[in-house]
């Protein structure tokens, strides 16, 4: 009955072909935002979870701001900390690497987004100032020359990513050219590795897309108005990590009067707070998305009703030679869900599709999982029934005798 | 005891003053194997007669009894069951399904049935060799001639082994040529067992019938029992009458068959202008009420 069904439904919609695919577009393109949101968010907490990782569970990470909020034992995301300007300086970075629970420190204090080299000018760029420890601190590799050391820290020497290596110099080893920064001159003494983090990363860049500059070069940029992003702290083996964290946090509260204006995470904690915001951030662009596939359904039952009214006689024909309500309502129903399940196929097809482009092009990698196809299915089938419910009802109850008269 | 039974079946249709008396308090007893043509003018209730046997009508009042059961007022499952199992429908535009070719539009009914696809197509391929039709299995409805889309109908008609064919001018469309042949194949049905209800403008077409019924304004005022292969009494006299049909009437676009309204002694109670009467079934209700 039900391959019956679908074979009258398939022969039906190719009949309308134009129709058809015009229904259909409102369900992929639901189905296809939806999936590849779903699946990007996944990639990016995949990338992060992957850095944090690198970092090591003993690095500390002080950020600007109350991150988390704890009421009640529940520990929930302040987004507002993320709009504040930051209340970290650099004498809370001197004063932590004072202290003994930890091996090595490293700032991350923004500068500037532009910078320009050989090939012209980039205003993407994520200009910062560190201390030489920076790169050992997160593992993160040279490709090519060597990152600043300690005694390099008044010079003008910058390390930067690899695609800023490409962008502004056109070739995979610029060490030696220079870029230029808000007028002053920088010599590119080492390019990183790729890195796979994203725009989200911990340092809220992605370090294929940095500049880093030391932090003395970096205060006189800024006129000493150095806006630090975060504070890393690696803390010696040996030392309880808790106890490194609470006395980081009676430090800079000190330098600060008392007020804890400012957050000291763990790599779990960092691990939770990253969760929160991209779970946060997809759950609203899906729910946009989703906009779509309420629109796509209203598509299918509009086309489904005046398909209905089309095929009146049909109806009508169906149900003298002995069709039951029941088995008319079926075949309106499979129509609508072969519409819902199509689009809902071909919308999938384009989210592996996008996500191989965003694979290939950018330095995202989206991670189309079991659970979003699982999902996508579903929304497609509940889309297909809950929008051809009523055309289909309307057609089986139609009284046979009026519609086999009815045009 | 009768196949169709049915006592005093009135239809309404509209309401207030649109109403309109299709069928005025109708009783009629059809025994299995009958072979019943209807006659009457354009308006007369022929239609709305075989819709109500046909179970694709409720009758506003009266009860219908079908193989013995009372069938009128069952739900429109089992209504839509017994359509299927005991009832084949012939159209007067034949009324195939124009996307499906010949073989699936006669294995259609089957596919209610939860038949099969290979049992089906087995099936409706014997039933097209039957009415001649084998050799046009893949042919779509528009690449039939009228009378080749008839006998298709009328293989999804027989397809279930109805007992019952309900065949509204089904030759209203064709040409003496084919109407010839599906009239054969009815008369052939008819040889098998069936009873067949068969409404007609063509006098000509009663030498098919064992009975013959005439209808005027919503009630049947003749009933004759006719031998197969004569032409009815009455029809013969409106055969004979048919070109007598005046420049005149040619003109005012009136036929002789519409004009031609039953004499005094088929139509004893002359019921011409009467108002509809809206009164009246609510005391048939109740009778119909007592009886069960
Ligand atoms: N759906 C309807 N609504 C209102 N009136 C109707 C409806 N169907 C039929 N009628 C009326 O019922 C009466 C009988 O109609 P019916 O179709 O049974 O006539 P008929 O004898 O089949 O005529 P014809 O020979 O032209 O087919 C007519 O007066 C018609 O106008
Ligand atoms: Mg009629």
């Amino acid at each position: 009955m039900w391959s019956g069904n679908l074979k009258t439904a398939i022969g039906s919609l190719r009949q309308r072909r134009w129709r058809t695919i015009f229904t259909m577009l409102g369900i992929v393109i639901g189905i296809s935002s939806v999936v590849t949101v779903v699946s990007l968010g996944y990639g990016f907490k995949h990338q992060i979870v992957g850095q944090i990782n690198q970092l090591g569970s003993n690095v500390l990470t002080v950020r600007p701001g109350k991150v988390i909020d704890k009421q009640g034992g529940v520990s929930s995301l302040n987004l507002y900390s993320f709009l504040a300007p930051s209340t970290l300086t650099s004498d809370d970075v001197s004063s932590v690497r004072h202290l003994g629970l930890v091996s090595s420190v490293a700032p991350i204090e923004f500068v500037t987004n532009v910078a320009s080299g050989d090939n012209g000018e980039l205003d993407n760029v994520f200009v910062a100032g560190t201390s030489s420890n920076l790169f050992d601190l997160l593992h993160q590799n040279i490709n090519y020359g060597a990152p600043f050391s300690e005694d390099d820290a008044d010079q003008n020497f910058a390390v930067i990513g690899s695609d800023i290596a490409a962008k502004l110099f056109g070739v995979l080893n610029p060490v030696g050219s220079t870029v230029h920064i808000d007028g002053q001159d920088f010599i590119v003494h080492g390019v990183l590795a790729p890195s796979s983090g994203g725009f989200l990363s911990i340092a809220q860049a992605d370090y294929n897309t940095s500049v880093f500059i030391p932090t003395a070069a970096a205060d006189s940029l800024t006129s000493n108005h150095s806006n630090v992003l975060q504070i890393l702290a690696r803390v010696k083996p040996q030392a309880n990590i808790d106890q490194a964290a609470a006395r980081i946090r009676s430090t800079i509260a000190h330098n600060h009067g008392g007020t804890v204006d400012f957050s000291v995470l763990k790599q779990n904690e960092l691990l939770g707070v990253t969760d929160q915001v991209l779970g946060k951030i997809t759950n609203f662009i899906s729910a946009l998305a989703a906009i779509s596939l309420l629109v796509g359904g209203i598509g299918i039952m509009n086309i489904m009703l005046v398909s209905v009214s089309e095929r009146t006689r049909e109806i009508g024909i169906r149900k003298a030679i002995g069709a039951t309500n029941r088995q008319i309502l079926n075949q309106f129903l499979v129509e609508g869900l072969a519409l819902s399940i199509g689009g809902g196929i071909i919308g999938i097809g384009i989210s592996y599709l996008v996500n191989l482009i965003l694979r290939l092009y950018s330095s995202w990698h989206p991670v189309i999982s079991v659970p979003i196809l699982i999902l996508a299915a579903g929304v497609s089938i509940g889309t297909g029934i809950i929008f051809s419910i009523a055309p289909a009802l309307q057609a089986a109850r139609k009284n046979p005798i009026d519609a086999l008269r009815g045009e | 005891m009768a196949l169709i039974e049915l006592d005093e079946v009135s239809k309404l249709y509209g309401f207030g003053d649109a109403t309109t008396l299709a069928l005025d308090e109708v009783s009629l007893s059809v025994e299995k194997g009958e072979f019943i043509a209807v006659m009457g003018p354009s308006g007369s209730g022929k239609t709305t007669l075989m819709n109500i046997i046909g179970l694709l009508d409720r009758p506003s009042h009266g009860s219908y009894v079908l193989g013995g059961k009372q069938v009128a007022h069952q739900p429109a499952a089992q209504q839509a069951k017994l359509r299927r199992d005991q009832i084949g429908f012939v159209f007067q535009f034949y009324n195939l399904l124009p996307r499906l070719n010949v073989l699936d539009n006669v294995a259609l009914p089957l596919t209610y049935k939860g038949m099969t696809p290979v049992r089906r197509a087995k099936r409706a391929s014997d039933i097209l060799e039957l009415v001649g039709m084998r050799d046009r299995e893949y042919y779509m409805p528009y690449q039939l001639s009228g009378g080749q889309a008839q006998r298709a109908a009328i293989a999804r008609a027989l397809i279930n082994r109805p007992s019952i064919i309900i065949a509204d001018e089904p030759t209203g469309n064709l040409d003496s040529q084919d109407s010839r042949v599906v009239m054969e194949l009815l008369a052939e049905v008819h040889r098998q067992g069936n009873t067949i209800l068969l409404v007609t403008h063509n006098p000509e077409l009663t030498r098919y019938a064992s009975r013959v019924l005439y209808m005027y304004d919503g009630t049947i005022v003749g009933d004759e029992k006719t031998a197969i292969g004569q032409m009815a009494r009455h029809a013969r006299r409106i055969f004979f009458r048919k070109p007598r049909t005046t420049d005149n009437d040619i003109a005012a676009g009136v036929s002789a068959l519409i004009r031609d309204v039953p004499d005094k002694a088929l139509n004893p109670r002359a019921k011409r202008g009467r108002p509809p009467k809206v009164k009246k079934p609510a005391r048939r209700r109740k009778a119909y009420r007592t009886k069960n």
